[in-house]
C-alpha cells in the first residue's frame, strides 16, 4: 500500500524537486522574519508580476544524454569492428565534441563521474544519480565487450585531441612506458579526494582539503567547452590542444583515470580491434600509421588501442577490400627497390 | 595459427564475466539509491553576501543572480539596496549614490502617482539579469532593519551548467550552498530541503 | 629506381581530403575558441548609469544644544525574575506608574522599579498592547482585541473583520470610550466602542490616503486633547488626525544628516504622546528616540547606545509623569528615561 502511495508522489518529486526547495527555503525565510502581512495599495492597475524560478534541466533530458551515449557507443563499436571506417570515427568524434562537448559542456561525464561512484560508495548519504551510473558504467561494459570505443569516437576530450593531431610524432618506448603508470597515479589520487579528502601533516605542516572533485577542476578541455574560465584553465586546454597536435592524445593516453579503468578492461574485451595472424603479412604499415604507439610487434596492444581506426586506412588488405588494388600489388609496389 | 593459446581465451573469458557481473552488481547497488537528479542551490538562511558567489562560479558571469521576493519587498521609493542612502542628496533630496556596481537593479514607478508628492512612489524593483553578477551587495543592504529583507542570491538553472561540483559550494565559506536531490527509485528518498 | 609517388598504395579523394586540412582547422577552431573565452573571462564592473557613485554625505552635524535632555533611569527585563526569554512585543504604562509588557506569550505587570507584579496568558497571535485611563489593559492581534481588567481577568472584547483573513493589528491605543486600533493590512485606524461596533475610519482622508507601510506596521497613539498621532513611515512622517478623521496636520521628512529627520527607508516606526503634549518617535537603522514639539520642533535625542541596532521596532509608552518607556525587543529589555539635567546619567546603558 505504502508503495502504491509512493509510486504515485515520487513522480511528482521528481518533476517539481528543485522548485520545491526554492520555494521551501522561500517560505521558511517567510517564517523567520514576519514582514509585510499585506501589499500596498498601489491604487491603478498593478498586478505583482510572477517570479520565475528556471527549472533545472528535466529528466527527460537526462535521459536523452545516456542514450546518445548508448548510441555513440553502439555506432562507433560498428564503424570500428565493422566498417573498419577511418571517416566514419571521425565523423562520429565529431559529433561528439559538438554534443558531448560544446552542448553539454562536457558535463557530466564518465571520467568524472568516477569521483561520484567513489563518493557515493564512501559516503553513502552522498547521492548519486541515475545519469551519472549510466555514464559510468555504460563505456565500462562497451568497453568489455568491443574495445575502447568509447576513447574512439565518443569522449569528447579525447575528440578533441584526435581532431588536432596534425604531425604526430613517435614517443620512444621506454618514456611511454614509463608514462602509462601515471593514469593509475592520478587514478589514486582522484579517487582519495574524491571519498575523504585529504588530512595529513607534511612536515609539520597541515594539509586540509576536504571532499573535492580533481578530475573536474583540471579537466583539461572544460574551458573550452564552456567557452569561459579561469586563465591557468584556458592555459592548460590550450596547452593540450598544442601539444595534441604533434604527440597523439596525450591527455588520453598519460593522465586519463578512466582510460586507465578502459586500458584493463579493453585487455579482455570480447571482441576488438586486431591484427588477424592468419593474414597477417608483417608490412608494418598499421604501424607506422598508428600515432598511439599501439601497435607493438605488430600486435594490436589492446588495452592501449583507442579505436581511431587509423591503422584500417593503410593496411594493404583493407584497401584491397574497398576495391584498391590488390594488396600482392600494393606489397610489390613498395618493396620494389 | 592461432593468435591466442585456449588458456588465454579461458582467462580473458572468466575476467570478461568477472567484469560483466562486478559492473552489473555495483550498479544495481547504486542505483536503489539513487537520486533522479542533482542540483545546486543558495539557502538564504546561512547566506552572507560574501562576494564569492560573483568571483567562484565556472563561468565569467556568474549565475548566482539576485532575486527579489515580491511580496515582501517594501516598494520604497528609498530602497537602501537600490541607492546609497549616506551618499549625497540630488535637487530633489534622493540620494544619489547606487548600491550595485553593475546597476543591474531597475525599478519602474507603479500605482497611482500622488499629484501632492510627485516624489514619493511605490517602485516595482527587478533585476536585470544579464548585468547582474552575484555580488550580493543589494542583499546586504536589504537586509533587516533597513530593508525587508526581501532581495536574496539564488542560482539561476536557466545559466547554471550544473557542474558535477559546484565550484562556488567549494569556496563558500558559510556551508550555504546545499546539493538538492530529487528522489528516486527509493520512496525513503532524500528529504528535497536538505542535499 | 626510386618508387615513383604513383607507385604507393593510392589514398582515396576523401581520405586526402581529412588528411590535409581537417586536423589543422580543428587546432585553428580549437585556439580561436580558448581565445575567445580569454577574452570573456571576468567583465570589468561597468559604472552605473546615469548617477555617479555618490560622493559620501558629510558627517552628522552636531546638534544644536536641544531643549531636552533624557537620561536612563530602569531597565527592566534583564534579571532573572523579570526577563522576557522569547520575545518582547510591546509596552504601556497605567496611571500609577506601573509598567505593562506584551511578550512570551503573556501580559506582564512591573512597578516602575522592575519588580515583577502579576502576569496572564495572551490569546495567540496578540502584538500590541494599550493601557486605558481605568487602568484596563487592550491587547490587540490579528484582528481581534481583548479587554482585561488591572487583575487580568478578560472584562470584554471584539473582533472584526474577515474571520479567515484576520487583519493585521499593529497598534491599539484608548480615549475615553474610544478604542482605536491600527490595522496595517488595510493601512488605516479603526475607530470602535467597547462592543466592538466600527465608529469611524482615521487615516483614509486627505490628499494621501491610508499610509505608506513598506515595513508593515502602523503605529498609533492618543494624547489627552484626543488628537491621534500615528506613523507614516514610508512618507517619513508622523500624521496628526482628529477622532472624526479629519486630518490635522504632519511633520517630518527624509534625510540623513539633520537629527530632525527621519532616516532610512522607512521611518518612524513607533509614536507615542506624553501628558504635556509632545510626541515622542523611534527609528529603525539608527535606532533612536526623539521627542517633538507638536508641530515638529525636534527637543530630544536619547540616543543608539541604549538600543541594539537591529531593532526592527521600538514599542513607545509615555506613562503619566512623563517618563518614556521604550522597549528593545532584541535584548528584549525595557528602557525608562527621565527628564535629567544635561549631562547626567542616573544608569549605565547595558
Amino acid at each position: 500500500m505504502g508503495e502504491i502511495r509512493a509510486a504515485r508522489v515520487v513522480p511528482l518529486l521528481r518533476r517539481f524537486g528543485p522548485l520545491l526547495v526554492v520555494v521551501a527555503m522561500f517560505l521558511s525565510s517567510v517564517l523567520v522574519a514576519q514582514y509585510q502581512k499585506a501589499p500596498p495599495d498601489f491604487g491603478g492597475s498593478y498586478s505583482f508580476p510572477t517570479p520565475t524560478h528556471p527549472e533545472p534541466r528535466g529528466t527527460w533530458v537526462r535521459a536523452l544524454d545516456v542514450a546518445m551515449l548508448a548510441a555513440g557507443l553502439g555506432i562507433g563499436a560498428w564503424l570500428v569492428l565493422k566498417r573498419r571506417s577511418r571517416n566514419g570515427v571521425l565523423l562520429l568524434s565529431v559529433a561528439s565534441v559538438a554534443y558531448f562537448g560544446f552542448y553539454r559542456k562536457g558535463c557530466t561525464c564518465p571520467i568524472g563521474a568516477i569521483q561520484n561512484v567513489t563518493a557515493t560508495l564512501v559516503d553513502p548519504s552522498y547521492t548519486i544519480s541515475f545519469g551519472v551510473i549510466a555514464f559510468f558504467f555504460l563505456p565500462l561494459a562497451a568497453t568489455l565487450l568491443f574495445g575502447r570505443v568509447f576513447c574512439g569516437g565518443v569522449c569528447p576530450l579525447g575528440a578533441v585531441q584526435d581532431l588536432v593531431l596534425v604531425k604526430p610524432v613517435k614517443v620512444p618506448v621506454g618514456l611511454d612506458r614509463v608514462l602509462q603508470w601515471l593514469p593509475y597515479v592520478y587514478l589514486g589520487f582522484a579517487v582519495l579526494f574524491a571519498g575523504w579528502g585529504l588530512h595529513v601533516l607534511v612536515g609539520g605542516w597541515p594539509i586540509d582539503v576536504g571532499r573535492r572533485f580533481i578530475i573536474c577542476e583540471w579537466d583539461p578541455f572544460v574551458a573550452l567547452f564552456r567557452v569561459s574560465g579561469a586563465f591557468h584553465m584556458l592555459a592548460i586546454g590550450g596547452g593540450f590542444i598544442l601539444a595534441g597536435m604533434f604527440v597523439g592524445r596525450p591527455y588520453c593516453r598519460w593522465l586519463c583515470p578512466y582510460g586507465g579503468i578502459l586500458a584493463l578492461l579493453s585487455r579482455v574485451a570480447w571482441k576488438n580491434v586486431r591484427i588477424t595472424p592468419d593474414k597477417e603479412v608483417d608490412c608494418g604499415l598499421c604501424a607506422d600509421a598508428c600515432p598511439f604507439g599501439a601497435i607493438k610487434d605488430l600486435r594490436a596492444d589492446r588495452g592501449h588501442c583507442l579505436a581511431c581506426a587509423r591503422c584500417y586506412d593503410s593496411c594493404p588488405y583493407e584497401i584491397e577490400r574497398r576495391g584498391g588494388p590488390s594488396a600482392e600489388v600494393q606489397i610489390a609496389r613498395l618493396v620494389r627497390p | 595459427m592461432i593468435e591466442r593459446s585456449t588458456r588465454r581465451q579461458f582467462i580473458d573469458r572468466t575476467c570478461r564475466l568477472a567484469g560483466f557481473v562486478t559492473l552489473g552488481g555495483a550498479a544495481g547497488l547504486l542505483a536503489r539509491r539513487a537520486s533522479a537528479s542533482a542540483v545546486y542551490q543558495v539557502d538564504p538562511l546561512k547566506c552572507t553576501s560574501c562576494d564569492l558567489c560573483r568571483t567562484s562560479c565556472v563561468l565569467s558571469l556568474s549565475a548566482v543572480k539576485a532575486v527579489n521576493d515580491f511580496a515582501k519587498c517594501g516598494y520604497c521609493m528609498l530602497c537602501p539596496a537600490y541607492m546609497d542612502v549616506t551618499s549625497m542628496p540630488d535637487e530633489k533630496g534622493v540620494p544619489a549614490g547606487r548600491v550595485c556596481p553593475q546597476d543591474a537593479l531597475k525599478r519602474r514607478v507603479v500605482g497611482t502617482v500622488d499629484p501632492d508628492d510627485p516624489n514619493n512612489n511605490y517602485y516595482e524593483y527587478v533585476i536585470d539579469e544579464a548585468r547582474c553578477d552575484g555580488c550580493g551587495k543589494c542583499v546586504k543592504a536589504c537586509l533587516p532593519p533597513a530593508g525587508n529583507g526581501s532581495l536574496r542570491l539564488e542560482i539561476r538553472y536557466d545559466r547554471c551548467v550544473e557542474c558535477n561540483e559546484c565550484a562556488i559550494q567549494t569556496a563558500c565559506p558559510d556551508q550555504a550552498i546545499v546539493r538538492v536531490d530529487v528522489p528516486g527509485l527509493s520512496p525513503k528518498g532524500h528529504d528535497v530541503t536538505h542535499g | 629506381m626510386d618508387p615513383s609517388p604513383s607507385d604507393t598504395p593510392p589514398l582515396s579523394l576523401r581520405e586526402r581530403f581529412f588528411k590535409s586540412w581537417f586536423p589543422p582547422a580543428a587546432v585553428v577552431g580549437g585556439v580561436a575558441t580558448l581565445v575567445i573565452a580569454a577574452l570573456r573571462v571576468r567583465p570589468e564592473p561597468r559604472s552605473p548609469s546615469p548617477a555617479p557613485a555618490g560622493e559620501p554625505a558629510p558627517a552628522i552635524t552636531p546638534p544644536a544644544p536641544l531643549e531636552r535632555q533624557y537620561a536612563l533611569v530602569a531597565t527592566i527585563g534583564g534579571h532573572a525574575l523579570s526577563a522576557f526569554r522569547e520575545s518582547l512585543l510591546d509596552v504601556g504604562a497605567d496611571h500609577s506608574g506601573q509598567v505593562v509588557a506584551l511578550g512570551d506569550g503573556h501580559v506582564r505587570v512591573f512597578t516602575a522599579g522592575g519588580e515583577n507584579l502579576r502576569q496572564w496568558r495572551a490569546f495567540d497571535g496578540a502584538e500590541c498592547l494599550a493601557v486605558g485611563p481605568d487602568g484596563r489593559v487592550y491587547v490587540g492581534g490579528a484582528g481581534r482585541v481583548d479587554v482585561f481588567d488591572g487583575a487580568g481577568q478578560r472584562a470584554g472584547g471584539f473582533s472584526f473583520g474577515d474571520a479567515g483573513k484576520p487583519a493585521s493589528v499593529s497598534a491599539v491605543a484608548v480615549h475615553g470610550a474610544d478604542i482605536l486600533v491600527a490595522d496595517a493590512s488595510a493601512r488605516l485606524i479603526r475607530r470602535f466602542d467597547a462592543s466592538g461596533r466600527q465608529l469611524g475610519l482615521i487615516g483614509d482622508r486627505g490628499k494621501t490616503k491610508t499610509f505608506m507601510l513598506p515595513n508593515g506596521k502602523l503605529d498609533v497613539d492618543i494624547d489627552a486633547a484626543g488628537v491621534v498621532r500615528a506613523t507614516d513611515s514610508g512618507r517619513h512622517q508622523v500624521t496628526a488626525w482628529a477622532l472624526d478623521g479629519t486630518p490635522i496636520g504632519r511633520f517630518g521628512k527624509f534625510g540623513m544628516r539633520d537629527p530632525a529627520d527621519f532616516v532610512g527607508c522607512c521611518n518612524p516606526i513607533n509614536v507615542a504622546t506624553t501628558p504635556d503634549g509632545k510626541v515622542v518617535t523611534s527609528e529603525k537603522m539608527v535606532a533612536r528616540v526623539k521627542v517633538f514639539e507638536p508641530d515638529g520642533r525636534l527637543l530630544a535625542v536619547i540616543g543608539t547606545e541604549h538600543f541594539d541596532p537591529m531593532c526592527t521596532q521600538i514599542p513607545l509608552a509615555v506613562d503619566p509623569t512623563g517618563r518614556i518607556l521604550a522597549a528593545d525587543p532584541v535584548r528584549r529589555l525595557i528602557r525608562a528615561f527621565d527628564l535629567s539635567a544635561p549631562g547626567v546619567t542616573r544608569e549605565e546603558p547595558r
